[in-house]
């Protein structure tokens, strides 16, 4: 068995193996955000129709709704009167006020809205975090940071900004603001756990803990949800969240898949990590 | 090395125990099946034979120059894909049974696939094989989940393979001979990874179709298990096509700065998970 204290120099390998994510990012930005959009569209419609919206959107006010989403989703939120991951809010970030939300969803955000609200707020948070974990290792807080958990996090937070754009489209266009805080029952608890962090591996840690929530509310949620367009959009989310679970339990040099806490892989997936 | 998928599954540290909790509110609910899933069937010929030949076309992309599976097992998987009997019933039945045919397809693939060296063998990288056991184990329990599934509806079991595959695979195995180790741990990865797609991707397309909310729970408990073998599969191919398979390996995580950039992204190429590989609900039902 080999293992990977052995050296390697690569050549041309990292050409190749970029190469690949290249073009897997350009099939990815020709094929499947098509679909996606395609499918939150439907989705909205579908959602318009169950809560009675009446006001018109075009699939053009639409994407243009959902492109003002992915911008919102790039400079978050909101987290400001602690430490942890607000010293590494950006200056972009900063400009935006602290929600402080004593009830979440907000009020007026009811069945599938308030599923899509919860989302997004669970998205903005692993962005936040995924940003907060860039920025302490670009400052050198995080010791050594090995390339491929960089290129891990930055995909990653940039997956997760599309999550909460594709859920913040669906609000806008359903008359509801969209959701541009961290979730607030969570946001303590990562705070406190990253501001514990202080190397790779813990960070690698706490995005499989966040990551295993926001799974497994998808599975839970998709089950719970009432509009097949939603359900659609949530199950179509889950098993990316479960993709990167996989990565991260590889970086951390553990069995590549769902498992016990004693390591048992596991065949299903569970919902008790669920928000 | 046991290539029986049963027995492995037993060894798999009890993990049926484990995932009791998982698995609890399907068997409870199992009763909502049964009222629930007495709906018209959905029958999409156009749909299914567009399916069939993109699948073909996409199949034998996947397995490239590399003859892969056959000269080592080959016989048992093409035992599995003879079986005939496809298509009727309620149309959650046929949503099971179509899954069914997804995991015996799967379960063969990987036992046959286990009894090549290069992925079972001595010279099989370790990791591959350990993940090719568990994964296949996986699937068994994704079977037997269907399997009482459908007999809680009362449905025909489905124990063939689904037939869009049948040719393709067919031709696979019979031209086996003459790949090397590397060629055919590299083909080996592509089918599967194409299967582990097909599968995530039908049981995602399956929560928008099933009628019943614990046929749903099913299949979202399975669709991202799916996709993470997917995950797997995507960065060991990664690796193997840059000619570095001894960095697929599982050790302290600090090796992990050996990796490329690139790997710690190449298992997740997507933001959305896409359902257009997805296996219509009929194409695996029983006749």
């Amino acid at each position: 068995m080999s293992t990977r204290n052995e050296k390697y120099v690569f050549e041309g390998s990292e050409r190749e193996l970029s190469s690949m994510t290249k073009d897997l990012e350009e099939f990815h930005n020709d094929v499947g955000l098509s679909s996606m959009w395609s499918g939150v569209s439907s989705m909205v419609d579908t959602l318009r129709d169950s809560e009675s919206v009446t006001r018109s959107t075009s699939r053009r006010t639409f994407l243009m709704g959902t492109g003002a989403a992915m911008v919102g989703g790039a400079a978050l939120v909101a987290i400001g009167a602690t430490p942890g991951l607000a010293a590494a809010t950006t200056r972009a970030e900063s400009r935006l006020h602290l929600t402080g939300a004593t009830t979440f969803p907000p009020a007026g955000y009811s069945g599938d809205l308030a599923v899509a609200a919860v989302a997004a707020s669970l998205e903005n948070l692993a962005v936040f975090a995924y940003n907060a974990g860039l920025t302490a290792a670009t400052a050198g807080k995080l010791g050594a940071v090995p390339a491929a958990v960089g290129t891990f996090a930055a995909t990653a937070k940039s997956q997760h900004t599309q999550h909460a754009a594709a859920w913040n489209a669906v609000l806008r266009q359903n008359g509801k603001k969209a959701i541009t805080e961290t979730n607030p029952t969570l946001t303590p608890t990562i705070q406190a756990d990253f501001a514990k962090v202080g190397n790779v591996t813990q960070l690698a840690q706490l995005a499989l803990a966040l990551e295993s929530v926001a799974a497994a509310t998808y599975q839970a949620e998709t089950s719970k949800l009432k509009s097949t367009a939603a359900i659609g959009l949530s199950a179509s989310i889950e098993p990316v969240e479960m993709q990167h679970i996989a990565i991260l339990y590889y970086v951390l040099g553990m069995y590549p898949g769902s498992q016990t806490s004693a390591g048992t892989p596991l065949a299903f997936s569970t919902t008790s990590a669920a928000a | 090395m046991t290539a029986d998928p049963r027995a492995l599954t037993e060894l798999l540290e009890q993990s049926h125990d484990l995932q009791a909790d998982a698995l609890r509110p399907t068997h409870d609910a199992l009763d909502e099946l049964v009222e629930l899933s007495h709906l018209p069937a959905d029958d999409d010929p156009a749909s299914n034979l567009s399916f069939h030949e993109e699948h073909q076309r996409s199949l034998r992309s996947s397995l490239g120059g590399a003859a892969v599976l056959g000269a080592a097992g080959g016989a048992a998987l093409v035992g599995l894909l003879a079986s005939p009997a496809f298509a009727g019933s309620s149309k959650d039945i046929q949503i099971l049974q179509t899954a069914r045919s997804i995991e015996n397809l799967a379960i063969s693939t990987y036992k046959t696939a286990l009894t090549l060296p290069y992925i079972g063998g001595s010279s099989a990288n370790p990791v591959i094989t350990k993940f090719c056991q568990v994964t296949m184990g996986q699937h068994v329990q994704h079977d037997d989940a269907f399997t009482a599934a459908i007999k809680s509806l009362h449905g025909q079991q489905q124990n063939a393979a689904d037939p869009a595959f049948v040719p393709v695979v067919k031709n696979a195995v019979a031209g086996l001979s003459g790949a090397t180790a590397s060629e055919g741990a590299l083909g080996v990865v592509g089918l599967a990874l194409e299967l582990e797609n097909i599968a995530a991707e039908t049981y995602v397309k399956d929560t928008t179709l099933v009628s019943s909310t614990t046929n749903r729970a099913l299949f979202a408990s399975i669709m991202g298990i799916e996709a993470q073998h997917a995950a797997v599969l995507l960065a060991v191919q990664a690796l193997l096509k840059a000619d570095a398979p001894q960095l697929i390996s599982l050790s302290e995580p600090a090796t992990v700065e050996a990796l490329p950039a690139a790997a710690g992204s190449v298992g997740f190429p997507n933001a959305f998970y896409k359902t257009n590989s997805a296996a219509p609900p009929k194409q695996g039902a029983v006749k």
